[in-house]
């Protein structure tokens, strides 16, 4: 579905570098990495936000010769951070996700419909006629993740999409993405290193605006975790699963 | 919507029947003299028409500012735009080339955009904020260049006031017609992009992300917004507070989709410009006017006030 070989995105000071990466339909990815090391701006490239040096291939096409409209068929991004300044209820601001299959003037009766579905399948339906301004953080996160779903794309991006959502819907949003994952390209961002290994197959790590490490879970090591994270990490094992923990930075000189 | 839009059109018609008949003169429509027939048709006509045209065009304008700039507050004067549409009316009239008018007003308004465009585009991206921080200063400095014809000219001065107050006693049917155009070119050219521009009261990451163009949206937004305005202002001169109290009240009506905004602010502007200028005809005897402007400013702004005080939270969000 993607296939990168040497790309370079430079912006300011900072330098995002990806030597290569190829990624397939089915699978559900997660990007780890401190702050600062290349995650968003990984995903703000694989969108087409950033202008980038180097070879990108979507689902077998230069990405630099897809129409604009083509590509936002193709991907879709969940942003870190996302404002609204006019009082839109839930159920319009999760319909204007499929706003790459409109005309620009409105919607269509089949959007509707996939919105529907999607407020239900995202457990918000009960909240579609709420501003959504006036939502709590967690449920603002679920409304938007629910905007990006809806457009149905075969390659989703999620920056922190579960940042301030309940431990009872993260775990209903993951089991969601692994759902949909099997006949897409998913890749989300995430800070909870314990969750992400136990949950998720194949990891990404960015140090220092560079694609560090592809590995699956069974490569996973407390070296070179440590070293992505630059804190001391230890991993236990518990029958099938692993938990990994923070020893914190200044243990190692201890 | 749908009933929002049959009343608007039912109330529209309402006034221009009753603006057409009532005035210094009031017309009985089935007992007409010939005076009266031409009062009708080449006086009172042309000049509803024309005041319902700038309602139409500043309350239009006024929201595509509130969407470039991503604030409520936004419409004509705070960009800019209008005062520098007046500076070039006033160098008109300075001119003695009364005649030339709203051609000046034009090239000040286009010039002035182009200003606060330049100044406020970064990389061709807009900044919203540094450009209400240009329209600001623009404004001002449009002021100041006429206050400073106004010292020079002493013989000018009593027109330019009369100008820069507003009002549509000089309507003629080509004004009309010109009008007319503009506002159905800009009416067709914005319901093209009614997704959009819901989407542009996201964040930029979220919206072009979501295949919106974004700056080109802005840019072509802008333009029309520019255009509308320049063509009120040299029509009828200034006048306040439509740009922004029309598209305020649909909003608190709970119209929020640029689907149901757009035709809304063009139906209300119109029927609260015609509504303005009736009172300014009417409010003194013997055929005296007041410029509607005054009538404008004095109405809007003691609704704008109450709407602040009173629902003040439901106004907008701002994060």
């Amino acid at each position: 579905m993607i296939n990168l070989k040497g790309i370079v995105a430079k912006q300011g000071g900072f330098t995002l570098k990806v030597d290569s990466l190829s990624l397939s339909r089915g699978e559900l990815v997660a990007v780890l990495g401190n702050n600062g090391s290349g995650k968003s701006t990984f995903l703000s490239v694989l969108s087409g936000l950033k202008p980038f040096r180097g070879k990108y291939i979507l689902d077998g096409r230069e990405f630099g010769s897809l129409p604009a409209i083509e590509r936002h068929r193709l991907i879709s991004l969940l942003p870190q951070q996302s404002s609204l300044n006019m009082p839109f209820d839930v159920q319009y601001v999760v319909l204007t996700g499929r706003y790459p299959y409109t005309d620009g003037r409105g919607y269509s009766s089949k959007d509707m419909e996939c919105t529907e579905e999607t407020l239900r399948r995202l457990d918000i339906y009960h909240l579609r006629h709420r501003l959504f301004n006036e939502l709590s953080g967690g449920e603002r996160q679920r409304v938007l993740l629910a905007r990006v779903i809806n457009r149905d794309s075969p390659v989703m991006l999620l920056d922190e999409p579960l940042s301030g959502v309940d431990l009872r819907h993260q775990h209903e949003i993951i089991d969601l993405l692994k759902e949909l994952s099997s006949d897409k390209t998913i890749l989300l961002v995430v800070h909870d290193i314990s969750l992400a290994v136990r949950e998720f197959k194949r990891f990404l790590f960015f140090v220092k605006g560079t694609l560090r490490y592809d590995l699956y879970r069974e490569n996973l090591d407390e070296e070179r975790l440590s070293e992505v994270f630059q804190v001391r990490l230890r991993f236990i094992k518990n029958d099938e699963s692993l938990f990994v923990y923070s020893e914190g930075k200044n243990r190692e000189a201890l | 919507m749908k009933k929002a839009m049959y009343s608007l059109i039912l109330l529209l018609i309402l006034m221009v029947v009753l603006a057409t008949l009532k005035g210094a003169v009031s017309i009985d429509l089935f007992h007409m003299s010939n005076t009266e027939r031409d009062i009708l048709l080449f006086v009172r006509l042309p000049r509803v028409m024309l005041s319902g045209l700038v309602g139409s065009a500043l309350a239009l304008s006024g929201l595509l500012f509130q969407y470039v700039m991503k604030n409520p507050l936004a419409d004509s004067f705070t960009t800019g735009v209008s005062a520098s549409s007046a500076m070039g009316a006033v160098v008109a009239i300075l001119l003695g080339l009364g005649f030339l008018i709203p051609l000046f007003a034009l090239a000040g308004g286009i010039t002035g955009l182009v200003i606060v465009y330049k100044i406020s585009s970064v990389r061709g991206r807009v900044q919203p904020i540094t450009m209400l921080l240009a329209g600001i200063v623009l404004s001002t400095f449009s002021s100041a260049t006429i206050s400073f014809m106004k010292f020079l000219s002493d013989d000018a001065v009593s027109s330019i006031i009369f100008w820069l107050m507003g009002g549509f006693q000089d309507a003629s049917v080509k004004k009309v017609l010109a009008l007319l155009v503009v506002v159905m070119l800009s009416f067709l050219l914005v319901r093209r992009h009614y997704l959009g521009l819901d989407i542009l009261s996201f964040d930029d990451t979220t919206a072009l992300s979501s295949g919106v163009e974004v700056d080109r949206l802005r840019k072509e937004a802008f333009f029309l917004a520019a255009l509308l305005t320049a063509f009120s202002v040299g029509y009828a001169g200034i006048i306040g507070f439509v740009g922004l109290i029309v598209p305020h009240v649909i909003r608190l009506m709970r119209f929020v989709k640029a689907s149901e905004l757009v035709p809304l602010s063009i139906l209300g502007g119109a029927v609260f410009m015609i509504f303005n200028d009736l009172l300014s005809r009417t409010l003194l005897s013997e055929g005296q006017e007041l410029p509607v402007g005054i009538i404008t400013s004095s109405i809007g702004g003691l609704f704008f006030l109450y709407l602040l005080i009173k629902r003040k939270r439901e106004l907008y969000y701002f994060d």
